[in-house]
């Protein structure tokens, strides 16, 4: 097991499936102590100043690799950067050592009332050039690279003139960040807004991927279209697993997420997704060897 | 083409409040309408920001109920909106929400029973904090005892309500198995909000140790805190309130 945070080193995430991190789970993780290969926690989880949080992710810090992943920096936000958030981020990047820093291609916030979702932005060149510089100027103050995610989407931009995959590969060279490629995103994004989710994910070069997540979604009817949402509420869906095989011929050898953040289920039924995960990971392994 | 800006102004107040038509002209309809899509925004928004208030406020949504607590939540987001990107800073003016509410005329405690909610929840992320390092006190000269000032615990939260609003919280916790009655003419509270570890405690304390504790976290030295607790109970005993709160971890430092 590795002994982190204790050398002060970053101890990188395995290639290997891991979890994401919730409180129903901190007490049955630290006492059974699971062959999971990896947790991730949301960052503002992790924003209060002690308590249990701190204590239990302290804890687990010792027995786990650690990935942060934040949810409420709003990237894409058009508001100066929460000064207060990145010191806070800043602080828990110091205090963990996380071997994986993630945040979303999205914006949250403006004026400074926040939704707390993670919305759409426009693919156009004034967004591109204000994203990019945004995860420099993050990357700048924390000292690291970051990875960004792409995002599940319920509605496209008329003025949009640039694909969401295009997108995001420019801004990871733009601001030379790598790429968290979520696999259900894909698929509910691609699902919504009727294009080719493998065309997508072939778009995407494989040395910018630092990090898979795969998740559940559920299908909600639209008037007549039915439109997939990404709740993170169920198991990983059958043709997100399909999906997710496609992706394991091109992006081999990556830390892969399962992510479960509503009707958290039990500890067991999560691992079991990870060890799902964590067989097609092996067999693509073999059949590339 | 509108700007990053106008997107974002016009996107965000259109979710806040429907009649705010301004995005939809920028959002394809692609076999559904603009309105539509902006619909699926707005009850992400809105449900979990209402599940984050009911995470910290769940006695609340148990005495009005789940779904009248959900429509609850839907106007205090409308009113006060979330200003940051970490929702546990959500929901701080819930209890003053609340009064102004006409339903709180029928249950009048709802407000106090918010305070102490929020208190439990700033109490539980709230810093560490040691025992008092009792040299410290040793080492004041007797003569400067008077102005001292002791600093109270990050995690110490002081409630007073004239409604027993621990009772209150008690019988609504999910392992209550006792009996559920609440006499509302009981008598007022006050309450100290504590962490100790990881447990947040909640303390009846006397009208005297209240005023004093109140007086020290106002930053009043020791002297004028005494004075405020003797003049309401001539019969505070400093000494034990002293011992105790020094034990417990309440106070956790002297300012001299």
């Amino acid at each position: 097991m590795p002994t982190v945070g204790q050398n002060g080193l970053v101890d990188p995430i395995p290639a290997r499936a891991g979890i994401g991190l919730r409180g129903p789970h901190y007490q049955a993780l630290l006492e059974l102590q699971p062959d999971a290969g990896w947790l991730e926690a949301h960052s503002e989880n992790f924003f209060g100043q002690g308590g249990a949080p701190h204590q239990y992710l302290e804890a687990l810090r010792a027995e786990y690799p650690l990935s942060l992943h934040g949810v409420g920096l709003s990237l894409g936000s058009v508001d100066e950067l929460d000064p207060r958030h990145l010191d806070r981020l800043d602080d828990l990047v110091r205090r963990y050592q996380p071997g994986l820093l993630s945040e979303h291609l999205s914006w949250s916030s403006v004026g400074g009332v926040h939704s707390n979702d993670l919305l759409p932005l426009p693919y156009t060149e004034e967004a591109l050039a204000h994203f990019a510089g945004r995860v420099r100027q993050v990357q700048d103050r924390l000292g690291r690279r970051i990875l960004v995610e792409n995002p599940s989407s319920y509605l496209r931009y008329r003025h949009s003139t640039i694909d969401e995959w295009d997108f995001l590969v420019a801004v990871a060279q733009l601001s030379d960040c790598g790429l968290l490629l979520d696999i259900n995103n894909v698929y509910v994004s691609a699902a919504n807004h009727g294009y080719d989710a493998l065309d997508y994910l072939a778009s995407i070069p494989a040395e910018r991927v630092g990090e898979i997540h795969l998740a559940g979604h559920t299908a909600n009817r639209c008037g007549d279209r039915t439109i997939l949402i990404d709740d993170h509420g169920g198991p990983v869906a059958e043709p997100v697993w399909e999906l997710f095989k496609h992706a394991l011929v091109r992006f081999a050898g990556i830390p892969t997420l399962i992510e479960w953040d509503s009707n958290i289920p039990t500890l067991d039924l999560l691992l079991n997704e990870a060890d799902q995960a964590q067989r097609l990971m092996e067999q693509a392994d073999a059949i590339a060897a | 083409m509108p700007s990053l800006r106008e997107v974002q102004n016009g996107f965000l107040n259109h979710l806040m409040d429907a009649n705010a038509v301004s995005a939809e002209a920028w959002v394809m309809a692609d076999g559904l309408t603009p309105a539509g899509r902006m619909q699926i925004y707005r009850n992400n928004l809105y449900t979990s920001l209402s599940d984050a208030l009911a995470a910290v406020y769940p006695v609340i949504q148990r005495l009005v109920g789940i779904e009248f607590f959900r429509q609850t939540a839907r106007s205090y987001t409308a009113q006060h909106p979330s200003l940051s990107g970490n929702l546990h800073d959500f929901g701080q003016a819930f209890a003053l929400f609340l009064e102004q509410q006409p339903y709180t005329h029928a249950l009048p405690y709802l407000p106090d029973v918010a305070r102490l909610e929020w208190a439990w929840h700033e109490s539980y992320h709230a810093a560490e904090s040691g025992p008092l390092d009792l040299s410290t006190l040793v080492a004041v000269p007797v003569k400067a005892y008077e102005s001292i000032r002791f600093v109270l615990a990050p995690s110490a939260r002081l409630i007073h309500s004239p409604y027993p609003v621990l009772r209150i919280w008690q019988v609504n916790q999910d392992d209550y198995s006792g009996d559920p009655g609440v006499n509302l003419d009981q008598g007022a509270s006050r309450l100290l909000v504590l962490r100790q570890g990881n447990q947040v405690l909640l303390q009846e304390l006397d009208q005297g140790t209240f005023l004093w504790l109140q007086a020290l976290a106002e930053g009043l030295p020791l002297q004028a805190s005494l004075n405020r607790a003797a003049a309401a109970q001539p019969d505070f005993d400093f000494q034990t309130a002293l011992h105790r709160h020094v034990h417990q971890g309440t106070l956790t430092e002297i300012r001299t």
